[in-house]
C-alpha cells in the first residue's frame, strides 16, 4: 500500500516537473520569439529588395557549329521557351534548328533568282517576327517567321513555319545594271503599315511605304539631302514616324514620317567628329542609340527646347567601344541594349541608367548577328564562322542602380535629368521611374508639417495636465487622451479628407489666421490679467485659467473665420487662391499639407502628449520639493528643475511622435493628392511612403522590380523607425536611471 | 514687485499658453466626435421633402442636404435623387434664385434597389393590369398593398428559383462530372468509356425523371415573374416626368412630410437596424455593413487567438523566467520597436511572408491542383488576421506584463514556499490575478486591429465579399477567403466609390459604428486597468 502509494505520488511529481519543464520551454520560445519577430521582419525586407543591387550576368553557353554552306549570317532568333532557333543566310535559306539536338528542323527558301544574293536583313517589329532583306538584283522580299508552341499529349512542340509576304522590285531612275539593296531599315507597326528605307548602289536613300489601313502605296527618293555625303546607317522607330540616317561625317538627319504623302526633314545635326557606323531605336520610340566609327556609344532623344520644339540631345554616354560599332540591337522588355564591334566584342547598355552593364566576347571571330530572346532572358549570336551561341541573361532589375533610385535621371521626354516617380505606364513601352526621392521627400514633408502643429500643443498640453492642473482634471484628460489615440486613422483621414479640407478651403483665409489672432487675443487677455488686483489674482485657483483661455480660443477661432473674407479682400485681392497661385507659384490644392499636418497631429498628439506627461510627473517630487522650499514659484520651478530633468524623455516622445507620423498610411493616402512632387510648399500635396506602398504594392507583379522597390521603401520606413525606437527607449531607460536614486 | 518681473516669476503668460495646448488637444477630440456623430446619426432620420421653386421656374423635390456660406453668397444643396432621370443626385441652388419651397403632403420617398432614391408623387397603382388612381379614393393604402404583394410575389419568385435550382441540382452535378471526364479524354481507356456510357445514361435517365415536374416549375416561375412585373407605381417627378416603380424593386416608400414625430423615430430605428443587419446595395453606398461587421469580427477573433497566447507567453518569460540582464533589455527593445513599425510595414510583411511565401508553399504542396489559381497564396482572413496579430503583439505584452508586475511578490513567494513548481505558481497564481491585465491587452488589441485598415489593404480586404469567411457550407469556417472590413469600407465608400456625394452619409454612419466601437472596448480597458490598480493597492504587504 505504502509502496504503491508512493509509486502514484513520484508519478504525479514526474508529471508536475514536466510540465514545468514543458512551461518553461515553451514561455521562453515566446519570449525569443519577439525578438525573432522583429529580426524576422527585418531580414525578410532586406531579402527581398537584395535582388535590386544585383548585376546582371550571363548564364552557362550554349554554342555549336551551324551546319551551313555559306558562312555570312544574316538574322537570327530564338523562340520564347529556348527550344528552336533559325538562321538566315545569303543565299535565301531560312534554316531552323532544334537547340537540344543541334539538327536541322526545317528549311525554308526565299524566292530568290538563280545567282541572286542578300545585301542586307532586317527585322520589323519587336513583337512579331516580320523581316524584310534587300537583294544584289534590286529587289525587296518581306517574309513572316512563326515559332507557335502546340499543346498535346505528348506535351509542348515548337512548330515552325515561314510564308513570304511581298516581293517587290526596286527600279532606280537611272536604270542601272548594279541595282543593289545596300543597307534596309524596316518597321511593320502595329496598324500594320510598313516601311522600307534603304540604300542604293550608289548610296541615295529611298523610303518606301504601305499604308496598312488603305493599302496606298508611296514611294520617295530622299538622295537629295545627302548630296556630298555618305549615309552609313539607317533606322526607323517602330510606330513608323520617324526615320534617322547617320552619315560618315558624323551627322543625323532626322525626318518625320507622320504624313506618307510628304517627308519632312525635320533636324539635322552634328552628333560626332567621326563617321557613325550603326543608329538603332530603342523600345518606345523616343531614344536612338548612337555607334561611332571610333567605337562610342552614344543615346540621344528629343528634348523641348525653350522655343518648344523638339530637339535631339545627347543623353549618355556609354563605355566605349575599342573598335568600329557593327550591330546594335535592344530588347523588347525594357531599355537594354546591345552593341557588338568589329571584333566580336559584345557589352550591354540600359539606356535609362546611362550604365553598361557588362562586356564580353561570345566567340573568337567577329559578330555577324545578334538578338535577344523574345523574353529578353538570352542572348543569341552568331559569329562569322557559322558558330551559334546562347548565353542565359540574368538581368531582373536593371533599372535599378543606385543612381536609378536615389540620384537624377534623364528620362525620355523630360527637358533635364529629374527626380521622378512613376512606376506605371499605359503601354508595355513605358519607362519606369523609380526614383525614391519624391517619396522619401512627401514623407518628411508630411512629417515636418504634422510635427510643428503636434509638437507645442502636445507638450504645452503636457505641462499643463502634469504640473498646474487640479487632479480631477488629469483624470478626466488622460483617458480622454488615450481614445484620442485610439481613434482609427482611416476615421481620421476621411474626415480630413472630405470633411476638412472642403471645409479648410472654404476658409482658407480665415484658418490661416487664427494663429496669429489666437496670438493677439493671448496677449490682450495676459495684459487685461495684470490689471486685475492681485489679491484676486493670488485666489484663483489651479484649473481656473482654463474658464478664462476657453472663450479665449473660442473667440479667436470665431473671430478669424468672420474677419477671413475682410482679410482676404484687404491683402490678397479678394481670392486667397488666386493670390497663393500668382505669388508663390503654386496651385492650390484643396487636400493640401496644411490639411495633413493638422489631421496627422490627431495621431501624433496623444503620443508625444503621453510620453511627455510621464517624463514630467516622473521627476522626483524631491527635486521640487527642493526647488519650491527655496522660494521659487510653481513657474520657475517647472521651467528651471523640472523641464531641464525631464528633457530627455520629452526628446524621447518626439522621437516616438516622429515614428509615427513618419509611418502613418491612411490619414496621409486619404489627405493628400498623393502626386510625388518635390516641394516643400504647404499648399499643395505629396505622396509618402507609406501611402504609395499601400497604393501600389497589391498591382505590383510579385518579384518585379517595382514589388521590390517598394519592398526597400518598407526597408527604409522599417529602419527610419527602428533608429527612432531605439534612440526613444535607451533615453528612457537612462532616465529611469538616473532618477531611481532620488 | 513690479508687474513685469510678477509675471516673470509667477509666469502666468506660461500657464496660459500651457492651457492652451491642451484646450486645443481636447478641443480636437471632442469636435471630431461631434462631427461624426452628428452627420452619423443624422443620416437615417427621414428628411422632409421640400419642393423649391426658382425664379427660372425650374421646380426641384428633394431633401434639403447642405448649406453653403461662402461669406457674400449662401447655397443650398439638394438631393433631387432620380439618378435615372437626371443623371446626378445632387443640385446646388443659388439662395437668391429661390423663390418659394414648399413641403407637398403628396410627396413620397421611395429607397430603391437600384438609382439610389427616387421623389416624386404617386399617381396610380398598377396591380396586374389593373390600374387604380387617385381618382379611385385612397391610392396610398393601395399602395401599401401592392407593394406587400409585390414583395410576397418577388419572394415567391426567388423560392420557384431556388426548387428549380435543387430539382436540377444532381443533374447539374452529373453533367459536370461528364464533362470532367471528356476533358480528362477518359474515353481513352476501356473503363473510362464504361464510366462515361454509365453517366450519360443516367444523365439521360434523370433529365427524364424530372422533366415533367421541372417544365411545371418553369411555367410557375414565368407566371410569377410577369405577375412580379405588373405591379408597379405610375409616379410623376415634380417637374412632371412619368416614370414606372416596379414594387419589387423598392425597398421601401414613406411620405416624410406627413409623419409624426414618431412615426419618424419608428422609420430611424428601422433604418438603424438596416444599417447594421444588411447586406450593402448600390455599390455600398446604400444598404447595411452587415457584411463588413462580420468580417471585422471574424478578423477580430482569428487575430486573438493568435496573439494573446504568444504575446501571454513572451510578457511571463519577461518577468517570470528570464534573468533581468542583456536578453530582457532586448526583448523590451523588440517589443518597443514592434510597437513603433509603421502599420503598412506589417502589411508588406503580410503580403510577401505569410501570402507569397507561406501561402505559395502550402498551395504547392496540397493545393497543386488547382495552381495557378492560388487557394492560400492570395490575400485572405487568415494571413490578414496573422499580420495584425504580429501587429498588435506588443499591446498584448506591455499589458499584460503590467498585470503581471500587479502581482504582490508575497503571492508569488507564498506559493513558492508552499513547494509549488514555477509553471504551477504561474497557473495558480500569477496568471488569475493577472487575468484583468491579459484582458486590456486583449481589449486594446481588439481596438486597435479592429481600426487599422492599412495593412489590411494589401492582405486580404475586399470592397465587396460575395460569401463570408463563416458558412454552412463544409468546412465552415473558410480562412482563404477575403473578406470586407469596416474601416476599409470607409475608405473604399469614401474614396473609390464613382458618386462620393451620395455615398457621403454611409461614410459617415460606418465611421460612427466603428469610433464607437473603438471607443466602447477602449474605456472597458480603461475601466478593468483601473480596477487592476485599485484591486492590489489594498493587498500590498
Amino acid at each position: 500500500m505504502d509502496m504503491e502509494n508512493r509509486d502514484t505520488k513520484q508519478k504525479h511529481y514526474a508529471k508536475v516537473y514536466r510540465a514545468d519543464r514543458w512551461a518553461a520551454r515553451f514561455i521562453t520560445a515566446g519570449g525569443y520569439g519577439i525578438i525573432a519577430s522583429i529580426i524576422a521582419i527585418m531580414l525578410f525586407l532586406v531579402y527581398q529588395s537584395l535582388p535590386l543591387g544585383k548585376n546582371a550576368s550571363l548564364g552557362d553557353v550554349l554554342s555549336f557549329k551551324v551546319n551551313s554552306p555559306e558562312n555570312q549570317t544574316f538574322l537570327t532568333g530564338v523562340d520564347p521557351y529556348q527550344e528552336i532557333f533559325y538562321t538566315l543566310d545569303p543565299k535565301g535559306k531560312l534554316s531552323y534548328f532544334n537547340l537540344d539536338k543541334n539538327d536541322i528542323n526545317s528549311q525554308y527558301q526565299l524566292p530568290l533568282s538563280g545567282e541572286e544574293k542578300l545585301l542586307t536583313a532586317q527585322k520589323g517589329n519587336l513583337l512579331s517576327p516580320v523581316f524584310a532583306v534587300g537583294t544584289d538584283s534590286g529587289r525587296i522580299i518581306t517574309a513572316e517567321i512563326s515559332m507557335k508552341p502546340e499543346w498535346s499529349d505528348a506535351g509542348r512542340t515548337i512548330v515552325p513555319s515561314f510564308e513570304v509576304i511581298e516581293e517587290w522590285q526596286f527600279t532606280p531612275e537611272n536604270d542601272s545594271i548594279e541595282n543593289h539593296i545596300e543597307t534596309i531599315a524596316f518597321v511593320q507597326n502595329e496598324d500594320i503599315s510598313r516601311f522600307w528605307a534603304w540604300l542604293d548602289h550608289v548610296g541615295g536613300l529611298h523610303l518606301r511605304i504601305l499604308d496598312g489601313e488603305y493599302d496606298d502605296e508611296y514611294l520617295h527618293d530622299l538622295s537629295e539631302y545627302f548630296t556630298d555625303t555618305n549615309i552609313t546607317a539607317l533606322t526607323i522607330s517602330h510606330n513608323g514616324e520617324s526615320l534617322v540616317a547617320a552619315t560618315r561625317d558624323g551627322d543625323l538627319y532626322w525626318f518625320a514620317l507622320d504624313d506618307f504623302e510628304d517627308i519632312t526633314l525635320k533636324d539635322k545635326w552634328r552628333a560626332s567628329n567621326r563617321p557613325i557606323s550603326a543608329i538603332a531605336y530603342l523600345l518606345g520610340d523616343q531614344a536612338i542609340v548612337v555607334g561611332g566609327a571610333d567605337g562610342s556609344v552614344e543615346t540621344w532623344f528629343p528634348v523641348r527646347t525653350e522655343a518648344n520644339w523638339m530637339k535631339f540631345q545627347r543623353i549618355h554616354t556609354f563605355e566605349p567601344h575599342a573598335a568600329s560599332i557593327k550591330l546594335i540591337t535592344m530588347s523588347s522588355r525594357n531599355r537594354n541594349f546591345l552593341t557588338a564591334d568589329d571584333k566580336g566584342n559584345v557589352k550591354l547598355h540600359y539606356s535609362t541608367s546611362g550604365a553598361t552593364e557588362f562586356n564580353f566576347q561570345p566567340t573568337d571571330y567577329p559578330i555577324s548577328t545578334i538578338t535577344f530572346s523574345p523574353k529578353s532572358d538570352a542572348i543569341v549570336a552568331v559569329d562569322a564562322q557559322k558558330n551559334f551561341s546562347l548565353f542565359p541573361l540574368d538581368d531582373p532589375h536593371p533599372e535599378t542602380t543606385t543612381r536609378g533610385l536615389f540620384g537624377k535621371v534623364w528620362y525620355e521626354g523630360y527637358q533635364e535629368p529629374e527626380f521622378v516617380w512613376q512606376s506605371t505606364g499605359g503601354s508595355d513601352e513605358f519607362e519606369p521611374k523609380l526614383s525614391l526621392i519624391p517619396l522619401i521627400f512627401g514623407t518628411l514633408k508630411g512629417t515636418l508639417y504634422a510635427m510643428l502643429f503636434s509638437i507645442p500643443i502636445a507638450i504645452l498640453a503636457a505641462i499643463y495636465v502634469s504640473q498646474f492642473s487640479p487632479t480631477w482634471l488629469a483624470r478626466m484628460v488622460k483617458p480622454t487622451v488615450e481614445i484620442m489615440a485610439a481613434l482609427p486613422s482611416v476615421v481620421i483621414g476621411f474626415l480630413a479628407g472630405l470633411y476638412f479640407s472642403p471645409l479648410f478651403e472654404d476658409y482658407l483665409t480665415g484658418f490661416l489666421i487664427t494663429p496669429i489672432l489666437l496670438l493677439v487675443f493671448f496677449f490682450l487677455a495676459v495684459l487685461a490679467w495684470r490689471s486685475v488686483p492681485e489679491h484676486i489674482r493670488a485666489k484663483t485657483n489651479p484649473g481656473q485659467e482654463l474658464l478664462m483661455i476657453l472663450p479665449l480660443a473660442i473667440i479667436s477661432i470665431y473671430a478669424s473665420l468672420q474677419l477671413g473674407p475682410l482679410v482676404e479682400s484687404w491683402f490678397f485681392g479678394g481670392n486667397m487662391q488666386q493670390w497663393i497661385f500668382s505669388n508663390l507659384g503654386v496651385t492650390y490644392e484643396t487636400r493640401n499639407s496644411l490639411v495633413v499636418g493638422f489631421a496627422l497631429g490627431f495621431a501624433v498628439i496623444p503620443i508625444i502628449f503621453t510620453m511627455t506627461e510621464d517624463a514630467l510627473t516622473n521627476v522626483p517630487d524631491s527635486l521640487s520639493s527642493a526647488s519650491l522650499a527655496l522660494g521659487a514659484s510653481r513657474w520657475q520651478t517647472v521651467r528651471k528643475v523640472i523641464l531641464p530633468a525631464a528633457s530627455g524623455g520629452i526628446f524621447a516622445a518626439t522621437m516616438l511622435g516622429l515614428g509615427r507620423a513618419v509611418g502613418e498610411t491612411m490619414i496621409v493616402l486619404m489627405a493628400t493628392g498623393n502626386t510625388p512632387i518635390l516641394d516643400l510648399n504647404p499648399f499643395n500635396g505629396f505622396r509618402a511612403m507609406s501611402a504609395c506602398i499601400a497604393v501600389e504594392i497589391p498591382e505590383a507583379p510579385v518579384g518585379g522590380s517595382l514589388y521590390r522597390v517598394l519592398f526597400m521603401t518598407a526597408l527604409l520606413l522599417f529602419l527610419f523607425t527602428f533608429v527612432l525606437n531605439t534612440l526613444s527607449s535607451i533615453i528612457g531607460e537612462r532616465l529611469r536611471k538616473k532618477y531611481a536614486r532620488f | 514687485m513690479s508687474q513685469m518681473s510678477y509675471f516673470k516669476k509667477k509666469g502666468d503668460p506660461y500657464i496660459f499658453a500651457a492651457g492652451m495646448g491642451l484646450i486645443i488637444s481636447l478641443g480636437m477630440v471632442a469636435w471630431i466626435l461631434i462631427v461624426i456623430l452628428a452627420k452619423g446619426l443624422g443620416f437615417f432620420w427621414p428628411r422632409d421633402l421640400v419642393e423649391v421653386t426658382l425664379d427660372d421656374g425650374k421646380k426641384y423635390l428633394g431633401e434639403m442636404w447642405e448649406k453653403r456660406d461662402d461669406y457674400d453668397r449662401h447655397e443650398t444643396q439638394l438631393k433631387n435623387g432620380n439618378r435615372d432621370l437626371y443623371g446626378i443626385d445632387f443640385v446646388w441652388m443659388d439662395d437668391a434664385n429661390i423663390v418659394s419651397s414648399e413641403y407637398p403632403e403628396g410627396a413620397f420617398t421611395f429607397e430603391r434597389m437600384e438609382y439610389g432614391n427616387f421623389y416624386g408623387y404617386i399617381v396610380a397603382v398598377n396591380v396586374e393590369n389593373q390600374a387604380v388612381t387617385a381618382v379611385d379614393g385612397d391610392i396610398v393604402s393601395k399602395a401599401y398593398d401592392a407593394f406587400e404583394l409585390a414583395h410576397q410575389t418577388h419572394d415567391e419568385v426567388v423560392e420557384t428559383q431556388q426548387e428549380i435550382t435543387d430539382l436540377t441540382e444532381p443533374l447539374t452535378r452529373l453533367q459536370r462530372e461528364i464533362s470532367l471526364l471528356e476533358i480528362d479524354r477518359a474515353d481513352r481507356t476501356e473503363e473510362g468509356r464504361a464510366l462515361l456510357e454509365r453517366y450519360r445514361k443516367e444523365a439521360n435517365e434523370m433529365e427524364q425523371a424530372i422533366a415533367e415536374e421541372y417544365l411545371a416549375l418553369n411555367s410557375e416561375l414565368e407566371k410569377l415573374v410577369i405577375k412580379d412585373r405588373s405591379i408597379f407605381l405610375s409616379v410623376r417627378t415634380t417637374d412632371g416626368r412619368n416614370k414606372d416603380l416596379q414594387l419589387s424593386h423598392v425597398v421601401r416608400f414613406f411620405a416624410p412630410n406627413q409623419m409624426g414625430i414618431f412615426e419618424k423615430s419608428w422609420h430611424y430605428m428601422g433604418k438603424l437596424w438596416e444599417f447594421v443587419a444588411d447586406d450593402p446595395r448600390e455599390a455600398n453606398t446604400e444598404g447595411g455593413v452587415f457584411p463588413a461587421i462580420f468580417g471585422t469580427v471574424m478578423m477580430v477573433i482569428l487575430m486573438s487567438i493568435a496573439v494573446v497566447p504568444f504575446g501571454v507567453m513572451a510578457a511571463i518569460y519577461l518577468n517570470e523566467y528570464a534573468k533581468q540582464g542583456v536578453v530582457t533589455r532586448f526583448i523590451r527593445l523588440s517589443v518597443n520597436n514592434l510597437a513603433g513599425v509603421p502599420s503598412i510595414v506589417f502589411g508588406v510583411f503580410g503580403l510577401g511572408f505569410f501570402i507569397y511565401f507561406v501561402g505559395g508553399s502550402i498551395d504547392q504542396l496540397l493545393f497543386s491542383d488547382k495552381l495557378p489559381e492560388p487557394t492560400l497564396g492570395t490575400g485572405g482572413i487568415l494571413w490578414a488576421s496573422l499580420t495584425l496579430a504580429l501587429l498588435t503583439l506588443p499591446v498584448v505584452v506591455v499589458a499584460t506584463e503590467e498585470g503581471l508586475l500587479a502581482v504582490p511578490r508575497a503571492n508569488k513567494e507564498g506559493a513558492l514556499a508552499l513547494g509549488a513548481t514555477r509553471w504551477q505558481m504561474i497557473r495558480k497564481v500569477v496568471l488569475p490575478n493577472a487575468m484583468p491585465g491579459i484582458l486590456t491587452g486583449l481589449i486594446l488589441a481588439i481596438s486597435r486591429g479592429a481600426g487599422e485598415v492599412a495593412p489590411l489593404m494589401i492582405t486580404g480586404v475586399v470592397k465587396l465579399a460575395p460569401t463570408l469567411a463563416l458558412d454552412a457550407t463544409f468546412p465552415f469556417l473558410h480562412l482563404d477567403r477575403k473578406f470586407m472590413h469596416l474601416g476599409f469600407h470607409i475608405y473604399d465608400v469614401g474614396f473609390q466609390s464613382p458618386n462620393v456625394e451620395a455615398a457621403k452619409p454611409m461614410v459617415y454612419s460606418t465611421a460612427l459604428l466603428l469610433i464607437l466601437i473603438v471607443i466602447l472596448l477602449n474605456i472597458v480597458a480603461i475601466y478593468v486597468r483601473n480596477n487592476l490598480r485599485k484591486r492590489y493597492k489594498s493587498s500590498t504587504f
